[in-house]
């Protein structure tokens, strides 16, 4: 059962990152092309304290908070910044994290962090605690998305002047959602650094960041169940393909471009065409 | 001198940068899409010219090939990509961008070897001291090709009647379509000449390193956003001066900076404290 | 006995046989197929299934054919941990080779550890590994150590005191740095200066502008052939005339295609000796060169090594003990394509250091170190 074990232990972790994801860009609609910087922050910072022997969980927190804490920094250039702008600058906060901890000699430099210390749940408990992270944090989105909270991020994430002008505070909710959105991608990077033990810069590079946009994006911009839904699939993908081998790549790039070239609306707006009269909204608003 | 021959290293890698930027820009000005798959078209650039180098010995056919069959490509990849998806949300595009261009680089992989291709007689690769200063010849012409092709492009944008088209549908593509442009003539012109550019980058960094390999767009791909966003999106002006600036900025902070931030993180440090000072970039784009 | 009986027997010995000769021994190999690393994964597996092929020409192991099972992890850690886990427990291997990056090889190494299966890291070089435990073994050098063979090869060989040091920014580049420095001031080297450039860099034209005024004696440059290549090509088309001293990121007939005639000369610390009279290493090279029609490069090497300490350890231990096999492998003496092979208490690697240099645009002989001391890996 290991295998298994481990592969849903890695979708959980990735469904947790990119339902992180979803806050800031499904929600509140500020695309970040570097949100794996702050699952790194999360890992990163776990580690170096449970191998200092703080206990797993005042660590994972730690990792919560310091993300988040960074999140909202980079939420601050959300106010500056706008769209595609923002894009490249949350991107470049991807490349100078990357660019920092590389240098960085107690941070592990090139070599990363090794020898994790095991938190001591044996393989079937670490799955439980991550799935149950993961219902903690779909049910946090959804209650987001009932809420008031989630009405102003949806008012920003369609027109943010018009949000602007009908007075609501903007900026306020921008980095509420970053640092949701951020805190909880520092879950994901702790629970990550425990289930494989060993970090490194490369771990947390930009592609990882493209990957989880893709999730979200391939989801269904917004959906809770369609990005969950896509990033089980994606996570785990590799593994099935394996037979494919030397294709497997190409497969994916092509995957991406197809969903997107066919249906923007993702697998969520794809369900929306399927089963029109559904009582569910799958899909956003702005995207139907 | 030593610091003029950095400054040197640095407006060459720059003019490359530019090269690739400058097409990026365009597409981005007329239709605001992030064109990340512009950097497959930079990789292929370099594969044409080296396989048809390898093959015919001619330079001046490479050139050709690499410029022609990758801008007529560029056109391709609007029609049967970008042009379905031009009103959805900016990600969407950019996200397929993403996917195309990781198609291309798995497509080189498999097509043409992991290895990467070499030149078997490489050209230009004498040095070619001038004035002191130690440039190879095919860097040389690396900094005169971008010259003419800039300042050609410059030319065109402002002197003729294409170029005139072409600044008004960016400026207002209805009273442009109003005045009788063909507003879809001008998109598949923006993307020719962008893409030729990014082709004609590929050729000279292919020559310059005498390796094309299957992931060579990789940095161009992202860096090639910094630039045009440092530049102001959409400005060709800014987006040329922004590419020179980070090749300048990279040259001194390899050798000064090395061993406190890596050069990509150098780029964008510089792109991040540039945005929060003037948010709009460099120069006020469309 | 009985006609009848006898007869009634047949059925059980084919089955007997049959299921022998069905059986392999499978042995379990992680290796990037797909992505930015799968140069050096098309070598080792190229490496690996040559060792294969040829211990099965040979009878494999008491009669059993070996059987490569193989995934592609993408070098990624995230790939790599699952595969570990089908390898021991869908596919049942009871030893694996890494033909993959530190990243994920350190990462699958505690999977196997964990399992008590033996691991063998052909050519990933971060420390880490093997200190994952006692199950985890490497063939290939540690970066600080041939750093430190670098270190004698210039100051003490080649007699040449003014180095610049050129140093890739991952874990490879980094510790042959870290060794380097650690013995320069041994062997009478002064390092006038230290560059750093990434991975993805091929363009140098800064660096050889301030080497060009730095004047040193040698430059001792780390990084891989796609690096290293431009990086030499550069270098002597600025004026840079001076030994370049590599290592055996540098192994491989790209490298020479690559710089071109700016190879010539270029000398590098590795571990595969082309001119050798070793039958082990004639025949590697031969039959690599005939089995997929390309040159013989380092990571191939280490590939068919690794396989070969794999198969001797099965030869002699069985296949069915996992423990056996890793105190097998522990105890290995073995002469294979790399030279003479034994590992120290951390399962590091015991074994000269080659040194070879470019002339006539191919790799020979230079020179071997064998200093023993210098050359001896952490024992923790």
């Amino acid at each position: 059962m290991g295998y298994e074990i481990s592969l849903l232990t890695f979708m959980g972790i990735s469904i947790i990152g990119s339902l992180s994801l979803n806050l800031i860009t499904g929600f509140c609609g500020q695309v970040s092309l570097g949100h794996v910087a702050f699952v790194g922050i999360g890992a990163y910072t776990a580690s170096i304290l449970t191998k200092a022997d703080t206990t797993f969980f005042v660590a994972l927190l730690a990792g919560m908070l310091l993300a988040g804490t960074f999140g909202v920094m980079v939420g601050l250039a959300s106010l500056r910044v706008r769209h595609d702008f923002l894009a490249i600058t949350t991107m470049g906060v991807n490349f100078v994290f990357l660019g920092v901890v590389r240098e960085q000699e107690w941070l592990g430099g090139e070599l990363g962090i090794s020898s994790i210390p095991d938190p001591g749940f044996g393989k079937l408990g670490f799955l439980a605690l991550v799935l149950g992270c993961v219902i903690l944090v779909a049910l946090l989105s959804l209650q987001i998305r009932r809420s008031w909270m989630g009405y102003v991020f949806e008012a920003v994430s369609g027109d943010e002047d018009t949000a602007r002008m009908l007075g609501l505070d903007v900026s306020r909710y921008k980095l509420i959602a970053f640092a949701l959105g951020t805190a909880l991608a520092g879950l994901s990077g702790g629970l990550y650094a425990h289930h494989v033990r060993f970090i490194f810069p490369d771990s947390f590079a930009f592609v990882e960041s493209i990957t989880l946009l893709a999730m979200v994006v391939i989801g269904g911009n917004g959906s809770i169940l369609g990005v969950i839904v896509a990033s089980a699939l994606l996570s785990v993908l590799p593994q099935w393909f394996q037979f494919i081998g030397d294709y497997k790549l190409l497969l994916y790039g092509s995957l991406l471009f197809v969903v997107m070239r066919f249906s923007p609306g993702g697998l969520a707006g794809l369900a929306q065409n399927l089963f029109p009269k559904s009582k569910k909204s799958f899909v956003p608003k702005e995207n139907q | 001198m030593l610091y003029l021959e950095l400054f040197l290293q640095g407006l060459l890698q720059g003019s490359i940068y530019a090269l690739v930027a400058v097409g990026l820009t365009l597409v981005y000005g007329l239709l605001r899409i992030l064109h990340v798959a512009h950097a497959g078209l930079y990789t292929l650039g370099g594969y044409f010219a080296v396989l048809v180098f390898n093959s015919t010995g001619s330079l001046m056919l490479s050139g050709i090939v690499a410029m022609f069959g990758v801008g007529i490509l560029g056109v391709i990849i609007y029609r049967l990509c970008y042009e379905a998806i031009l009103d959805q949300p900016p990600y969407v595009p950019l996200i397929a961008s993403i996917g195309l261009f990781i198609a291309m680089e798995e497509l080189y992989r498999i097509l043409f070897g992991s290895y990467g291709v070499s030149y078997t007689n490489p050209p230009l690769q004498q040095m070619l001291p001038l004035g002191g200063l130690y440039l190879r010849e095919g860097e040389w012409v690396t900094i005169l090709v971008s010259i003419i092709l800039i300042g050609g492009l410059a030319w065109l944008s402002s002197r003729t009647r294409l170029g005139l088209a072409w600044r008004a549908t960016v400026t207002d593509p209805q009273m442009a379509e109003s005045f009788g442009i063909d507003p879809i003539r001008v998109r598949y012109l923006n993307f020719f000449i962008g893409s030729a550019l990014a082709g004609t980058a590929g050729m000279i960094v292919g020559i310059l390193n005498n390796l094309v390999e299957p992931t060579m767009g990789s940095v161009p791909s992202y860096k090639a956003l910094a630039i045009i966003v440092l530049g102001g999106l959409g400005s060709v002006r800014g987006t040329l001066v922004a590419a020179l600036a980070l090749g300048v900025v990279e040259s001194f902070g390899t050798i000064y900076l090395g061993n406190v931030l890596n050069r990509d993180a150098i780029a964008f440090v510089f792109l991040i404290l540039v945005l929060m000072v003037r948010p709009q970039g460099m120069f006020r784009g469309v | 006995m009985k006609l009848k009986n006898i007869l009634s027997l047949i059925p059980a010995l084919f089955m007997f046989f049959g299921i022998a000769w069905a059986e392999t021994v499978k042995v379990g190999f992680n290796v990037p197929l797909t992505g930015f690393a799968a140069a050096d994964g098309e070598s080792a597996l190229n490496g690996a299934k040559l060792a294969v092929n040829q211990a099965n020409a040979n009878g494999g192991i008491n009669g059993k054919q070996i059987e490569l099972v193989i995934y592609d992890d993408q070098a990624s850690p995230k790939e790599a941990v699952p595969i570990a886990n089908r390898l021991i427990e869908k596919d049942g291997v009871k030893v694996a080779v890494s033909g993959s990056y530190s990243g994920s090889t350190r990462a699958a190494a505690g999977v196997f550890q964990a399992a008590g299966i033996p691991y063998i890291s052909a050519y990933a070089i971060h420390p880490g590994i093997t200190r994952a435990g006692k199950y985890v073994f490497r063939t290939s050098f540690m970066g600080e150590v041939q750093g430190r063979a670098g270190a004698l090869l210039i100051g003490q060989t080649m007699q040449l005191k003014r180095v610049v040091v050129i140093t890739l920014k991952n874990d490879f580049g980094k510790s042959l740095a870290a060794g380097f420095k650690a013995e320069a001031a041994n062997f009478g080297i002064d390092i006038i200066n230290e560059y750093e450039y990434s991975i993805r860099d091929r363009q140098f034209g800064p660096i050889v502008a301030k080497v060009r005024a730095d004047k040193p004696d040698a430059i001792y440059a780390s990084g891989y052939f796609f690096t290293a290549g431009p990086l030499v090509n550069q270098l002597r088309s600025g004026g840079v005339t001076v030994p370049v001293i590599g290592q055996e990121g540098y192994d491989s007939e790209q490298f020479i295609k690559i710089a071109g005639a700016a190879s010539e000369g270029v000398i590098i610390t590795t571990s595969l000796d082309r001119d050798s009279n070793s039958p082990e290493t004639r025949s590697f090279i031969t039959e690599y060169e005939k089995f997929t029609g390309n040159k013989v490069d380092m990571v191939a090497a280490s590939g068919h090594t690794a396989l070969n300490v794999v198969i001797t350890a099965l030869r002699k231990a069985g296949t069915s003990n996992p423990e056996a096999i890793r105190n097998s492998i522990a105890q290995t003496q073995l002469t294979a394509a790399t030279g003479h092979i034994s590992f120290n208490g951390l399962g590091e690697v015991r074994k000269n250091v080659q040194v070879q240099i470019v002339r006539n645009g191919d790799w020979h002989y230079h020179s071997e170190i064998r200093d023993q001391k210098l050359l001896a890996p952490p024992e923790s």
